[in-house]
């Protein structure tokens, strides 16, 4: 009786089950039979009905104390396709992708693998400011990419630079954003990282990722589910997808979003990226329950942990999720564990937090990259010969793009003013003449050389 | 225009008048002091306890505008959403739960994809936690994305500043936090009339915008109010009386205060004032206020907010940049005292009539 009356409760009045039929069901025992209860007709509320009556829960009454234990020793299972050696370890889960996909997969993988390593490197040179690497991460990115479609809405932290390799964002543009340059979208107003690309549905990552920060956490899942309930008033068979770490599942945001998202029945998945560290906090300083998966049944929020350095399961988790979100206007949330194998930033040092051996391990033993190949290679599709070309190929590339986003200038220094409002507000209008008129008589001791005049 | 004037705002029930032209009667209890006169008695006395009303009109494009916060489905704590629900439905006229960083945040997110969301925080006293959201995310959504996205059809409402017996939680006048923050437009209105028009532009407007409704004025504002969509344009002052010796500028509830504060000078000084109502706090009309000042000499700006920080200082500061030749006596601000709003104390906290006439009369006389 209560899993019935419970499971009705899940399913609720707006998928398919009127007040009647929650009626009916509590009127049926536990195996379904009729029970006759002549007290208890039609009414609600009855002082003669021994059931709780209670707007805010739907259970049965205990007249034993017990607390309920949180469940961290052996929590929520990691759904995983292949092994840590890339072969398949349940066929019937192996999604059977086609060669091309899964050579895309591996593609946007290893690319933007070189891409972080060189614009690492170019930070340490002084050419950039800053940079981030996803060093590990990379399967969580393009197997979520890969499930959705081309114009899901996507809102990410920081670390999601694979879902915009996966959709085609040229090299140049990745550059272009880093460097600030004249072909930045996002007119060189945010730090290196901050991509933004309306074409692809990708909404502009946000907030300052400066490791004094304290707030630190960037992920703001408001918004993704907004978007998502306009998504879904508009009928428009879109999802919207909200990564971020399992750090910023900390932030009041999240809990704001994961209890919007389940009330308002929004389509949106929730993607946690834990990758075990929010800069130097390890995830037992983090949380001590289990991890976030385990937080979205609290909010009644379908909920899966996967074994995110898996592509595949990456894969099939958020292509379930999305089928499932779209048609039946509810959130999804998916918890991939991972590992943060490059440190936070360029502005981080994580040997100051952890082991190089910790890091070894996953780099060696447990890389989303390498197993992809692995089975790449045990299908005939992929060798060391290919793997050498493309290596050299994808690094030509790289370094092309990167030599001409330097040679570039900067967006003129008028765009300093523009795009605070629709329209350039008289105040704003006169401080920016007033820089013009400083730049004739002070341009010396200021960088012009480098802008667009 | 029809599509966004969807949303007419009647600050208080509308009642047809006479034969039922197409103006329509707003009707409300007099304050005791009597801010605004009463309009003709004639109408249904029963009618009078409404406030605020909120409604949208049948537009074309109904799909596009929702509106949404706590208890806004059964028709909110002021009754401004009332009947909102049941004629447009449940997905356009919501709950949310409790929780202003989730409901800013989640109406960012509706106005990123281009519908326009509106927004209701229960109470400015509230509106902090959804503070990051507005000035980290709203304010900076169009700047930071070089245009690509923004969430300029987002406009968020909040009751605002005294009321007789809100104390500490229920009364304040936050708008100088957001005035700080560039990206977001924050408007408050005087009056029915005025609200409707400013309102209509908010929603209009494709910038963030946040919406203060002075509460005291749900009940005590009577007006004419035109039952069609009408704009009133968004950083343009409106001088309301026009003088010759000093210059007063208020918002929302004030300006009525300070209206009276004219007719004292007047009669008991001799002295003629020109009364601003700034309308738009960011960004703000400058010029309206600098050229009656250049022309008056004098000034004199009043809030209930707290002196210290509070809006009066940017005005102060920029007007004596702009017209320091032209000042005959120190700028005067006439504010709330730099603590929270007391409860028992408000008749001695507020900036009321007798201290805006006495920093006048000492600027006359200076």
């Amino acid at each position: 009786m209560a899993v019935v009356t419970a499971a009705a409760r899940v399913l609720g009045s707006s998928r398919g089950l009127g007040q009647d039929g929650l009626l009916l069901l509590r009127r049926l025992g536990v195996r379904g039979l009729a029970i006759s209860h002549p007290q208890r007709q039609q009414q609600r509320f009855s002082s003669l009905d021994d059931k709780p009556q209670f707007p805010g829960a739907s259970a049965e009454f205990i007249d034993k104390l017990e607390f309920i234990q949180p469940n961290v020793i052996s929590g929520i299972p990691i759904y995983r396709v292949m092994d840590r050696q890339g072969q398949i370890i349940n066929p019937s889960e192996d999604p059977n992708l086609p060669q091309e996909k899964v050579l895309k997969f591996y593609k946007s993988m290893t690319l933007l693998n070189t891409m972080d390593r060189i614009l690492y490197e170019s930070q340490r040179q002084g050419r950039i400011s800053f940079y981030m690497t996803n060093y590990g991460e990379e399967g969580t990115h393009v197997g979520s990419a890969a499930a959705l479609d081309n114009t899901d809405l996507v809102f990410g932290q920081y670390r999601e630079a694979g879902v915009l390799m996966y959709r085609d964002y040229p090299l140049e543009l990745f550059m272009a954003q880093c460097y600030g340059n004249v072909s930045d979208l996002g007119k060189g107003r945010q730090m290196p990282v901050h991509y933004g690309c309306k074409e692809r549905h990708f909404v502009t990552i946000s907030s300052p990722l400066a490791t004094q920060i304290p707030q630190g956490e960037d992920a703001h899942p408001g918004p993704a589910v907004g978007a998502a309930y306009a998504a879904k008033r508009a009928n428009a068979n879109r999802v919207v997808i909200c990564y971020f770490g399992e750090g910023a599942a900390s932030e009041g945001d999240a809990h704001a979003g994961f209890n919007f998202a389940a009330t308002l029945e929004c389509p949106i998945i929730f993607f946690c990226r834990n990758n075990g560290y929010a800069i130097s906090t390890p995830t037992s300083e983090q949380y001590r329950g289990d991890g976030i998966a385990a937080r979205g049944p609290g909010y009644g929020i379908m909920s899966i942990r996967v074994d995110g350095n898996d592509v595949f399961a990456v894969y099939n988790a958020t292509k379930e999720a999305r089928r499932r979100a779209v048609a039946e206007n509810q959130p999804f949330l998916i918890e991939a564990m991972t590992y943060r194998i490059g440190h936070h930033s360029t502005s981080d040092d994580s040997s100051a937090y952890r082991s190089v051996d910790e890091v070894n391990y996953w780099d060696k033993q447990d890389h989303p990259i390498s197993r992809l190949r692995h089975y790449l290679q045990s299908r005939g599709w992929w060798d060391d010969e290919q793997e050498k070309d493309w290596r050299k190929q994808s690094r030509k590339k790289v370094m092309e793009a990167f030599e001409q986003a330097e040679r570039k200038p900067k967006p003129n220094f008028s765009l300093l003013f523009s795009d605070v409002y629709q329209e350039m507000p008289a105040q704003l209008r006169k401080q920016q003449e007033s820089l013009a008129r400083h730049l004739q008589t002070y341009g010396e001791h200021y960088p012009l050389d480098h802008f667009e005049k | 225009m029809a599509v966004a004037a969807a949303i007419a705002c009647r600050l208080l029930r509308l009642r047809a008048a006479g034969a039922g032209g197409h103006w329509r009667r707003l009707r409300g209890a007099g304050l005791p002091r009597g801010f605004l006169q009463p309009a003709s008695a004639g109408e249904d006395a029963a009618q009078w306890r409404r406030v605020a009303h909120f409604t949208f009109q049948p537009d074309p494009e109904p799909l596009e505008y929702v509106i949404f916060g706590e208890d806004v489905a059964f028709g909110g704590v002021f009754r401004c959403t009332v009947g909102l629900r049941d004629k447009y439905g449940k997905d356009r006229v919501f709950n949310t739960p409790l929780c202003e960083q989730g409901i800013v945040g989640f109406g960012i997110g509706i106005a990123v994809t281009g519908a326009t969301a509106i927004a209701e925080i229960q109470f400015a006293d509230y509106i902090f936690p959804a503070f990051d959201q507005i000035v980290n995310e709203a304010a900076k959504y169009r700047y930071r994305s070089g245009d690509l996205f923004n969430c300029g059809s987002l406009t968020i409402r909040a009751p605002w500043g005294c009321v007789g017996h809100g104390a500490v939680y229920h009364s304040q006048s936050p708008e100088a936090f957001f005035a700080h923050c560039p990206g977001i437009k924050v408007v408050v209105p005087r009056s029915p009339f005025q609200a409707k028009g400013l309102l209509l532009s908010c929603i209009e407007d494709k910038n963030p915008c946040i919406f203060f409704e002075p509460k005291i004025l749900y009940r005590a504002a009577v007006e004419q109010v035109p039952v069609e969509p009408y704009n009133i344009p968004l950083s343009q002052a409106e001088v309301i009386q026009e003088g010759s010796d000093v210059t007063l500028v208020a918002w929302g509830t004030q300006v009525h205060v300070i209206r009276e504060v004219a007719s004292m000078a007047q009669e008991k000084l001799g002295v003629s004032c020109e009364v601003i109502d700034l309308r738009t706090i960011i960004p703000w009309d400058v010029d309206t206020v600098c050229k009656s000042v250049i022309k008056t000499g004098r000034l004199l700006v009043s809030h209930e907010a707290p002196l210290t920080g509070g809006f009066a200082s940017e005005i102060s500061s920029t007007v004596q940049e702009e017209c320091f030749l032209n000042l005959e006596a120190p700028i005067s601000r006439v504010c709330g005292y730099d603590t929270p709003f007391p409860h028992v104390f408000e008749p001695f906290y507020i900036p009321d009539k007798w201290k805006c006439y006495d920093a006048l009369r000492k600027m006359i006389n200076y």
